[in-house]
């Protein structure tokens, strides 16, 4: 301590007072000297160190022009990494949109809900044959039963009033023309098998070759190869229901045929 | 301060040409320096911030969401079992579909609500007495929330035969409905907490649906 502190006052004052006026002083030589790139006597002022004699080894080469081999490898990594960072943080910021958001940017989607919620409140389970204002109905009454929708492809047309409430589980229901071409109706099964809450099957009078229902939504396409098909089930699969994520899609009718069915009599236990 | 940079600078004031290089060159060392320690304390203050902020402004151990949370794995605890019971002993396949709805509905809820309280870094069991998150005071009666069915009410059920399982569960159940439609409505009322919001929503729209089915089905239950 004792030591130090006469060098401390001693030395700030050296560094308060000559720090400026030399900057102005002697620019030419100075200020580029304090980026280490003394010019001519270099070997006459570095004697205070033994920093001196080794500075002016190095700088004799930077002297050339710029050296726009680094530079432009710094900008060709620095706009990669931009790219890269922005990319992912536009990607989770994509996935991370309400899945409402995301449905309704689907080009030619209809969105019930917003124009038409009447249509999709009811009371209760109501049984036997019911009718909708949308072919296929797309939410609204229904029956007690709903159809099976863990991935079922059903190859006959099936019940409306059970449909609509596997709607209202959350499925998605692909429907398509009878006569669709068959590596089309496969492609579509693809989507659809082994995919619980979503199920598919034929549809009687179809305006469109392919139509997409889940809860208040509806989307008709012409080809199982649009990529709106994908967009549709991925937004609204589980989100649209109504009844929360966990809502079944088993223990459900699993028969086909477009005349709604009562409930198998359990065997008596 | 050190005995090297004392000599260093007496060094330079030796030289009359160099201290003033001498001089400058730690000055901006020095300053470099600070601003790199505050570029560094800022980040760290960031960083903290950023992972104090949710842990603050997340509910807590006594909010109404943890209460809620608690108290309506509770409740759905119990509806589970009665769905259960209905969806293996009732004799009307509308019955015996709604409790399975139920059944699985509900448990899937509490996963929700017991994820919450994970999340919230609070334990799942509350040191308050039940129901004590809610404001217009319900009762508790034996440990009982409101519309839980009694342990004797249950007994009967497990037990009960044929068509009266159908009219007991649908008794039961409505009751509990109503009950636990309270609750959810206590917990809206209070919460303002997204998700919260958002599973209680979906909670008491299907539990009103419900409550109109169960109520239709009690009529076919009474016809036998």
């Amino acid at each position: 301590m004792s030591i130090s502190t006469p060098g401390g006052p001693e030395r700030r004052p050296t560094v308060v007072s000559t720090g400026k006026k030399p900057a102005a002083g002697r620019p030419a030589s100075g200020a580029k000297a304090g980026s280490g790139k003394p010019t001519g006597k270099p070997a006459g002022s570095p004697r205070a160190g033994g920093k001196g004699p080794r500075k002016p080894v190095t700088p004799v080469k930077v002297s050339q022009g710029r050296a726009w081999g680094p530079i432009a490898l710094f900008v060709a990594v620095g706009v990669l990494f931009v790219a890269i960072v922005g990319y992912g943080a536009w990607a989770t910021f994509q996935g991370s949109k309400p899945w409402d958001k995301r449905a309704n940017a689907i080009d030619g989607i209809v969105n019930i809900r917003k124009s038409d919620p009447d249509s999709l409140k009811y009371e209760s389970h109501k049984s036997g044959p019911l009718t909708w204002n949308y072919s296929p109905p797309v939410g609204g009454v229904h029956n007690a039963a709903w159809q099976n929708c863990m991935g079922d492809v059903y190859d006959a047309p099936i019940a409306n009033e059970h449909a609509v409430h596997s709607l209202e589980h959350g499925a998605v229901w692909i429907t398509y023309r009878p006569d669709l071409p068959k590596d089309q109706v496969d492609k579509l099964a693809g989507k659809v098998r082994g995919v619980e809450k979503t199920f598919m099957s034929p549809y009687e009078g179809l305006d469109k070759p392919i139509s997409l229902q889940a809860w208040g939504y509806q989307l008709k396409v012409d080809n199982a190869d649009d990529s709106r098909i994908d967009e549709f089930i991925k937004d609204l699969r589980v989100n649209a229901s109504v009844e929360g994520p966990t809502a079944l899609c088993n223990t459900g009718i699993t028969a086909t045929g477009t005349t709604p069915r009562e409930l198998q009599q359990q065997p008596t236990q | 301060m050190t005995a090297p940079a004392t000599t260093d600078s007496e060094h330079d004031d030796d030289i009359p040409a160099t201290p003033d290089e001498g001089g400058r060159a730690p000055a901006s060392r020095y300053g470099v320096l600070a601003l790199a320690v505050m570029l560094v304390v800022g980040l760290l203050l960031g960083y903290a911030g950023g992972l104090l902020t949710p842990r603050l402004t997340q509910p807590g151990d006594a909010s109404v969401e943890a209460g809620f949370a608690r108290d309506m794995t509770t409740h759905h605890a119990q509806a589970v079992e009665m769905s259960l019971i209905a969806y293996r002993s009732a004799t009307l396949p509308e019955v015996r579909q709604i409790a399975v709805d139920i059944a699985t509905g509900q448990q899937g809820e509490i996963g929700a609500m017991q994820t919450w309280l994970r999340e919230w870094g609070l334990s799942p069991t509350g040191s308050k007495p039940p129901m004590s998150w809610m404001s217009d005071g319900a009762t508790v009666t034996d440990g009982l929330m409101p519309g839980m069915a009694t342990p004797q009410q249950m007994t009967a059920l497990r037990e009960a035969q044929g068509i009266d399982v159908d009219r007991q569960f649908l008794a039961l159940m409505y009751d509990h409905h109503l009950g636990g439609i309270h609750m959810i409505d206590a917990a809206l009322d209070a919460t303002d907490n997204d998700e919260v919001l958002r599973v209680a929503n979906t909670m008491k729209a299907t539990q009103q649906t419900e409550l109109n089915n169960l109520r239709q089905l009690q009529a076919q239950a009474a016809k036998g």
